[in-house]
């Protein structure tokens, strides 16, 4: 019996530690972003690495899932005579769902893996305890503004990537399916409410902190030389996404439930 | 008679059940430069780290200039550190900043000062200022361990810990390395730790020495008395002998 318990209390301890510490990590990082002093170079060079540089890889993600989805969409419709659906069953699919989410998890993908392996080397050769040394705070320094600096690109990123998703669904339908083109347009724009571009915002900005958050927490306690950073990065995705996608779900219940 | 400058009495540090620093006691004495040898894996890192509020000791005491160490927090920890400039065993170099930017990221200023004093100071490790825009990837390993020397220096603290200062580097440049480091504690006055493996570095850089087996300081004198000293563990380190009573782990 003593040993049963042992078997499930041990990992039970284990997962709460966890949460634990990723909470007082958070806590901590979070704190730092608000009280000076602030680092806005490091910010912005953040924002640039993050937003910029993921708007290839979004922006191609966001066109391509745009256009299948009105294709499937025009499939599905006209079982039942609803093909003139596409424009809005895809700006509400695209703006409200699959904008952020894949957009979040292509961020994530490319992102939280370069946070986790960055940071996860600067622990295992000393550059960490090199910060704290000359007397800089490394939550300060490195955690606060790529978390920061993720929470404010990711809504604009998710912005384009909805207009992007929108544009695929808009060339599939007038250049495949057959549908007018300025009809098209009007459709999309008068199926989109504001609920539905504030809730992708929302969600752009959690994901933003979940993804650096993630980064940050696995590369700052990465350990084990090579393989313990190759370890962090994995960790780092594979938590970002099953967080993305877990806060999504509770957002989309929250707003769209009722 | 003043007091040391840097003291440790029954330092002990337990990682998990692994007993590290086993009861370290030591003192330096302002403006000497001790050098701490000692196998891998006996604590010597951890003992820089300790003084350094890096990781907490788990008992004992260690004092710098009469200020216990032990507990010290936020602002106070910081102020602590302001006296410590630390070279790590690999540079520890910011990868994403140039060797400027580096060497006086710790210094107050506008831009121009704090280049004008980073050009300085590569100048004090013979570097010119042709480096300063470089990024640490772009320097050999050798000139790494110069900028990282130059950051160490930068606020001008009066303690200066060197951890394995040649490790990894060629004869030729490592003797540059102990050469650089004995010249900048003479000049500047600074009190130094250094640990090492390296006898090159002891011979170069020691005032004083002690040994540290199995976290325990089993062995310290003046470096002119390393040579005469039967201790076993002294003369097994220094001759480099397989034969004696340090056992490699893994080796039987």
């Amino acid at each position: 019996m003593i040993r049963l318990l042992a078997a499930i209390g041990g990992p039970v301890v284990a997962a709460l530690a966890s949460i634990g510490r990723l909470t007082r990590f958070a806590v901590t990082a979070l704190l730092r972003v608000v009280q000076p002093p602030w680092y806005p170079a490091q910010v912005a060079q953040q924002m640039l690495t993050i937003g910029w540089l993921s708007l290839p890889v979004v922006g191609l993600t966001a066109v391509f899932t745009g256009s299948a989805l009105a294709q499937q969409i025009f499939i599905g419709g006209s079982r039942f005579n609803a093909a003139s659906t596409v424009p809005a069953v895809t700006v509400i699919g695209v703006v409200r769902e699959l904008g952020p989410v894949l957009g979040g998890l292509m961020v994530a993908g490319r992102v939280a893996s370069a946070m986790a392996a960055e940071l996860g080397t600067m622990r295992v050769t000393e550059q960490i305890d090199a910060l704290v040394t000359l007397r800089t705070d490394p939550y300060r320094w490195l955690v606060g503004p790529r978390i920061l600096a993720a929470i404010l690109v990711m809504p604009a990123l998710v912005l384009v990537s909805n207009a992007l998703g929108v544009m695929g669904g808009w060339l599939l339908a007038t250049q495949r399916l057959g549908f007018n083109s300025a009809q098209y347009l009007a459709t999309t724009a008068r199926y989109l409410e504001v609920d539905d571009v504030v809730s992708s915002l929302v969600k752009a900005a959690v994901f933003g902190f979940f993804i650096a958050l993630m980064g940050c927490y696995h590369g700052y306690h990465s350990g084990g030389g090579a393989a313990g950073v190759g370890k962090a990065t994995t960790n780092a995705v594979v938590s970002s996404f099953i967080l993305i996608l877990l806060s999504n779900l509770i957002i989309t219940v929250i707003v769209f439930g009722s | 008679m003043t007091g040391p400058r840097i003291a440790f009495a029954g330092v002990k540090k337990a990682f998990g059940k692994r007993q590290v620093l086993n009861g370290i006691d030591l003192a330096v004495a302002p403006g000497e430069s001790l050098v701490i040898i000692g196998g891998s894996g006996t604590g010597k890192s951890v003992t820089l780290k300790c003084l350094l509020g890096l990781i907490p000791i788990d008992a004992g005491s260690i004092r710098v200039d009469g200020q216990e160490v032990a507990g010290l927090k936020g602002a106070a920890l910081d102020q602590h550190r302001t006296r410590f400039g630390m070279l790590f065993q690999g540079g520890a170099l910011f990868d994403s900043l140039p060797v400027w930017r580096n060497i006086s990221f710790a210094l107050g200023g506008s831009v121009a000062e704090r280049r004008a004093a980073a050009i300085d100071n590569l100048a004090r490790v013979g570097l010119g200022p042709e480096v300063a825009d470089l990024k640490p990837s772009e320097l050999s390993g050798g000139m790494q361990k110069r900028v990282a020397l130059a950051r160490a220096i930068a606020a001008r603290p009066p303690i200066i810990l060197f951890d394995e200062p040649t490790a990894g580097l060629d004869p030729i440049t490592a003797a540059v390395i102990n050469n650089l480091i004995r010249t900048l504690v003479t000049d500047l006055a600074i009190t130094a730790i250094t640990i090492t493996h390296d006898m090159t570095t002891v011979h170069s850089v020691a005032d004083r020495v002690a040994m540290i087996h199995a976290g325990t300081i089993i062995w310290h004198g003046a470096r002119a008395e390393l040579e005469g000293c039967d201790n076993p563990y002294v003369r097994q380190f220094i001759t480099g002998s397989a034969e004696g009573p340090i056992k490699v782990p893994g080796v039987r």
